[in-house]
């Protein structure tokens, strides 16, 4: 049972008109594993957690939670059964107050959430607590700055108490105090037994965060394997930076 | 505890106007009553999920014409009249939301705007709807029976309101209109919701029909399925507080009061006031008159200058 991947692509593929924005991705995540996801701009990672969440149909290719496939699924019951992300372009409820953004995803998020509007409130509270946003808790959510507002965006995904976290660049835009804040709380979330796919750009961030990382270019996975090899991987580097002249 | 008191007050002013004896005062109430209801069920869907139905026009026209129906051809009782004009807008909004509800935005609302006249003219064809003609209903009732009725619907309409707006239910609404893609990877089923939305709004719009169809006693199909109906159901949620439980009776309150006091003086102009009216609503107050008390208690008058930066006027 535990051997089955928590996660599994086989063949992924998506195309814009004619444009491979993913082509024949596979990859596995185990349970417990913190997979990190790079690639210059444009390369698929977005596309990616898209066709995970169910937000995008994905033109071929499998995809299995648990063993079973989700494909044919709609994003909110791929929801229901424990895949929770964040959005790069951030998506809070603006005119809902902090704490009721995160409630709504405890109201419905895994097995379909809590029926209780108390219990989400609590659940809510907690989360607040957790991501460091209790002090804003009545406020609405096109108040917040930059980054409450990505401390937001993960305490939404979590209150869906999902079994995998599809992070997309929750990092982008903050200081470097900033993302070892947040760096810190994705740790907190791994060691309380989420599965994680983390897509960032800060390098160091990533490094530090993840057991493996697959590395996307044209939408075609390029590399996979431990942080440090990966980094140091001359194609890697390759796609990031151009070829060296030698 | 003091707003219990407030609201039981007021329902029992409303509750006892018709002893006041004034005929014309019931019916003005009567009108009155109706438009908060239509407005009050506009704002279920167009408030809650910022879905801005034209289509409600014709759950009005099936209620009155499905008691127009039973009980002037079928010779039923008014109350099955009502569950018949129900039933059929309830099964219209099904069949129909579940197509179009998949449209979002401008495109929803273009999508609901011919519903009105495509039923008119179907209903202009049947035999059993008389046709172009009409129907003639039975004349047996005074009017403060029809006030009462339509005040209770209305506190039914507003009960239903209250109840979403402190539910589940409610939460899955809101973050529909907030955003509906992150609403969806949030576990919503946005479309089930939406469907629940608009078939809730259908069935007291459709009640409100009945109650009109029998105490006009006259219904034909251009009256019934009056697209302009349904502007002034949507002008008067926004001008009062979409999203809100008691800013859409405000609005239709306060809208009809103006409406009948300028047509009754200047006749004519009356619509072209009415008009002016609402530009000014849309731009001093975006979001209705119930947030405007709000607005002035956290920024004074500085809020109406907020909404028209806001516009980028």
């Amino acid at each position: 049972m535990s051997d089955i991947p928590l996660l599994e692509a086989r063949a992924l593929t998506k195309r814009f008109r004619g444009l491979h924005a993913i082509e024949r991705v596979s990859f596995v995540l185990r349970r417990g594993e913190m997979l990190g996801l790079i690639g210059p701009n444009g390369a698929g990672k977005t596309t990616l957690v898209n066709v995970i969440s169910g937000t995008l149909p994905a033109d071929s290719g499998k995809l299995f939670f648990e063993g079973a496939p989700i494909d044919h699924l709609p994003p909110y019951e791929r929801a229901h059964l424990g895949i929770g992300r964040t959005f790069q372009v951030m998506k809070p409820f603006p005119r809902l107050t902090v704490l009721e953004n995160v409630a709504v995803g405890a109201l419905f998020g895994y097995h379909g959430g809590e029926h209780d509007l108390k219990v989400a409130r609590e659940q809510a509270r907690a989360l607040l607590d957790f991501t460091g946003l209790m002090h804003r808790a009545d406020q609405q959510a096109d108040q917040l700055g930059g980054p409450d507002r990505k401390r937001l965006e993960l305490a939404k995904a979590l209150a869906l108490k999902p079994k995998l976290l599809l992070l997309d660049e929750v990092m982008a835009g903050l200081n470097p105090a900033e993302i070892d804040d947040v760096v810190g709380v994705v740790k907190k979330i791994r060691d309380a037994g989420t599965s994680i796919l983390v897509i960032e750009h800060v390098m160091r961030a990533i490094r530090s965060l993840s057991d493996r990382i697959i590395v996307l270019h044209h939408g075609e996975m390029l590399a996979e394997g431990e942080p440090n090899a990966i980094l140091g991987d001359e194609r890697v580097i390759e796609a990031y930076l151009g070829k060296r002249r030698a | 505890m003091l707003r219990a008191a407030i609201l039981a007050l007021c329902v029992l002013a409303l509750a006892g106007v018709p002893l006041l004896g004034d005929e014309v005062l019931i019916q003005y109430g009567i009108d009155a009553l109706l438009f908060a209801t239509l407005a009050q069920a506009w704002n279920i869907l167009g408030g809650f999920t910022g879905y801005v139905s034209f289509g409600n026009s014709s759950f009005y026209g099936l209620g009155v014409y499905g008691t127009a129906i039973a009980m002037a051809q079928l010779h039923w009782p008014f109350g099955v009249g009502l569950a018949v004009g129900a039933a059929l807008a309830v099964g219209c909004a099904v069949l129909f939301g579940i197509p179009i509800l998949r449209l979002r935005g401008h495109y929803f609302a273009i999508a609901t705007l011919g519903l009105s006249a495509t039923l008119a003219a179907i209903i202009a064809n049947i035999d059993i709807a008389g046709k172009n003609i009409g129907l003639i209903l039975p004349l047996t009732r005074a009017d403060a029976a029809f006030y009462e009725e339509a005040l209770l619907l209305l506190i039914a309409a507003t009960a239903t309101v209250a109840w979403i707006a402190k539910s589940r239910f409610g939460a899955a609404l809101l973050a529909i209109r907030e955003d509906e893609d992150a609403a969806l990877v949030m576990g919503i089923n946005t479309t089930r919701y939406k469907i629940a939305a608009l078939t809730l709004s259908a069935f007291f719009t459709a009640i409100a029909g009945g109650i009109h169809a029998y105490w006009i006693t006259f219904v034909d199909p251009g009256g019934a399925f009056d697209l302009t109906l349904n502007v002034r159901m949507v002008i008067m949620a926004m001008f009062g507080g979409p999203g809100t439980v008691f800013g859409p009776l405000l609005g239709a309150f306060i809208l009809s009061a103006v409406y009948d006091v300028l047509a009754s003086s200047i006749s004519t102009a009356a619509a072209l006031l009415f008009g002016l009216v609402i530009v000014l609503a849309v731009i001093f107050m975006p979001r209705g008159l119930w947030d405007l008390a709000g607005g002035f208690r956290r920024s004074g008058a500085r809020y109406l200058l907020q909404n028209i930066r806001a516009h980028r006027l």
